[in-house]
């Protein structure tokens, strides 16, 4: 499904490398985990999947099912089915909410030649997942994710991803700042969206999340590279003996 | 040439005022109030009746109107407007309500600011409306304004007195290909209330300037909204005028524009004369390619405008490099106890919340454009009624896909 190739990544604005050689596979179903000390690139691995500006691509290449990704537009990508769930999602004053995911989900759909969806079937579509997720209609009628705390903002993330239902999902660190209860509602809300055609690329620092979500590899990442690739346990043994075997 | 009947008082007011004209300050742009504005808009007006695209411009029109000004005919639609009357006929009437208030505010306006253009309007108007409510409206009033392509270049004159208690909206929709000034002159008595929706202008290719001054009694509100959606080329100038306690006001404008070289001017001069009075601003301005966007609000503080608060916020969305916005914002106060503030932005539209958008599969275009609804949306909430507001909002979210995709 996901085919990245020798990739090396650096900044735009500085001659900073970030990603310095990175190759991973990805087939469908599975479930990859990222872990890594901060500032390894993680996030910058996420954002280059997603098509964010702001990086050069130094060499290397990222295939999603046979196609260059690189070349696509943001909105391309979103089409194609690949969704990334922010570290820290952001506040957008002055759009709605309800308007924004449905104008998301609508044109994703125009863009894969699909009917759009009415507004009645939206609705009934986008409150069945609120309830899941336990997010009330008055967070649902603001605007996108203002005045909602850290945890509430990481639920909207999963909320869109049900919505949106992408073939590959990049969680980052959608479980920092989760209280317990929350991580148990996300972990069901990832757990009943996977599938055999569905495939996670999960970045975490904790292995609390990887108790709900088994993961089939655990990938260590190390200033830009994977340093070591394993599976769920490897994330056992990091939680006990820290990152300092990789360095 | 047609002759037009004037009446005494009319007459003498002429002549006072001509005579008092030659001490106003010319347009130039030495002025401290031309300096950063497209004198074009003054100087280098041809009207062109030949340019076919004249009729296609309707304007804004999001009402039926109850008053339409075609050209420099009045024509009444609806009877809620059985209490206006032609500006032109209340001029040669001797013994009209309009005497004592037709002139008076111009000329208080011209105190702190020269405001030539709106003398000229004083000395010469065309065509316009004066109303005296006594009674509420129900509904808005709404005045279309008609393109008239054999009365060009015309001076338009407006009068409105709301009396104590009442409550009046009007909306101004349509274009005003032929209008080229106006002056309108408000009085609120106390407790009375006017809201002003000017929606005229939309893609007009004709330069207008457009004056309000508006006098308000103890307790009475005004709160004006405009919209400039591709006007190519305006200038607006408010002075209000707080002269009583408790008085509450709202100025808020929104600048679309991206088409070659057009520009708005809003000028407003907020007067606090009154105790514990309240007066907000908020401009919103949109620009693309080589638009230019001008604000400069003022508020004077008189020595006994006690527990004033003022409020003025001018944002600009700049899309392209080449687009400019220029805000001057001015306090000048002389009483001790206000709370006055200013704030200023420009910026392009928000990398971070366009990578948001478009990461969850919105198309470009349509991102751009709710980031733009959502930008402008701080003025539009300066408007009271939920109705027109949806109205509008809807009327905004449509148009501006054109603004786009073009
Ligand atoms: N836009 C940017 N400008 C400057 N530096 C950046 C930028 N993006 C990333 N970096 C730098 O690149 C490195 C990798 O950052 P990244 O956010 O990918 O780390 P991470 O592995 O996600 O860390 P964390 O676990 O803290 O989330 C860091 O040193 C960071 O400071
Ligand atoms: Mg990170």
């Amino acid at each position: 499904m996901l085919k990245i190739d020798n990739l090396k990544v650096s900044l735009e604005e500085e001659e900073k490398q970030i990603i310095k050689g990175l190759s991973l596979s990805i087939n469908p179903g599975e479930f990859h985990a990222i872990m890594g000390p901060n500032g390894s690139g993680k996030s910058t691995l996420s954002s280059v999947l997603a098509g964010k500006d702001g990086y050069t691509v130094d060499s290397g290449s990222v295939t999603f099912e046979g196609r260059n990704l690189l070349e696509a537009e943001v909105e391309e990508r979103a089409a194609l089915g690949i969704f990334m769930a922010f570290q820290y999602p952001i506040e957008i004053p002055g759009v709605g909410n309800m308007n924004f995911l449905r104008t998301a989900l609508n044109s994703q759909r125009k863009t894969r030649g699909q009917e759009e969806l009415n507004a009645a079937d939206f609705l009934k579509l986008v409150r069945a997942i609120a309830k899941d997720l336990e997010i009330s209609d008055e967070m649902m009628k603001r605007p996108v994710n203002v005045g909602a705390s850290g945890g509430e903002k990481k639920r909207n993330e999963i909320l869109q991803m049900c919505l949106l239902e992408p073939k590959f999902v990049i969680l980052d660190e959608t479980d920092s700042g989760l209280d317990v209860d929350a991580m148990k509602l996300v972990s069901k809300g990832v757990n009943n969206f996977s599938s055999s055609s569905r495939s996670f690329l999960v970045i975490t620092h904790y292995q609390r999340l990887l108790n709900y979500i088994v993961p089939d590899f655990v990938h260590i990442l190390v200033d830009g590279r994977i340093v070591d690739t394993g599976d769920k346990d490897l994330a056992l043994h990091v939680e006990e003996t820290g990152y300092k075997d990789f360095l | 040439m047609s002759h037009v009947d004037i009446s005494g008082w009319y007459n003498s007011l002429q002549q006072e005022f001509r005579s008092n004209s030659s001490k106003i300050e010319k347009i130039s742009r030495r002025s401290e109030y031309w300096r950063k504005s497209n004198l074009d808009i003054v100087s280098d007006f041809v009207y062109d009746s030949s340019d076919t695209d004249i009729n296609k411009q309707k304007g804004t029109c999001l009402y039926e109107p109850d008053l339409t000004i075609h050209g420099d005919n009045l024509e009444f639609m609806n009877k809620q407007s059985n209490q206006i009357s032609s500006i032109m006929d209340v001029i040669a009437d001797e013994q009209s309500f309009a005497k004592n208030y037709f002139g008076r505010l111009e000329e208080k306006s011209q105190k702190r600011i020269p405001r030539p253009l709106a003398r000229d309007n004083t000395l010469d108007p065309k065509v316009g409306f004066a109303l005296s409510f006594s009674d509420c409206l129900k509904n808005p009033l709404v005045i279309h304004n008609k393109t008239n392509t054999s009365n060009s270049n015309c001076f338009q004159r407006n009068l409105i007195v709301i009396k104590e208690n009442v409550e009046v909206t009007i909306i101004e929709t349509g274009n005003n290909l032929s209008v080229f000034n106006t002056v309108t002159e408000i009085y609120l008595e106390k407790n009375a209330k006017l809201n002003y929706l000017d929606f005229t202008g939309e893609n007009n290719i004709f330069p207008k300037i457009c004056h309000k001054f508006c006098d308000m009694a103890e307790n009475s509100s005004f709160n004006h909204f405009g919209l400039k959606l591709n006007t190519k080329a305006t200038r607006t100038e408010i002075e209000l005028h707080l002269n009583g306690k408790g008085i509450n006001t709202s100025i808020a404008n929104v600048s679309l524009l991206n088409k070659k070289n057009h520009f708005s001017d809003e000028n407003v001069l907020i007067n606090h004369n009154g105790f514990e009075c309240k007066s907000r601003q908020v401009f919103k301005s949109v620009l693309e390619n080589d638009c230019t966007s001008i604000v400069r609000g003022k508020i004077y503080v008189a020595p006994e405008a006690q527990k004033t608060d003022g409020y003025q916020s001018s944002r600009s969305l700049l899309l392209s490099e080449n687009s400019k916005f220029f805000c001057k914002p001015e306090l000048e106060i002389y009483a001790d106890d206000v709370i006055c503030s200013h704030g200023s932005t420009s910026s392009s539209l928000d990398r971070e919340s366009l990578f948001y958008l478009l990461s969850r599969g919105v198309h470009k275009s349509k991102a751009k454009e709710m980031l733009v609804i959502a930008f402008i949306s701080e003025a539009l909430e300066e408007i009271e009624s939920e109705d027109i507001k949806a109205a509008l909002s809807n009327y905004i979210e449509n148009w501006i896909s054109s603004f786009f995709n073009e």
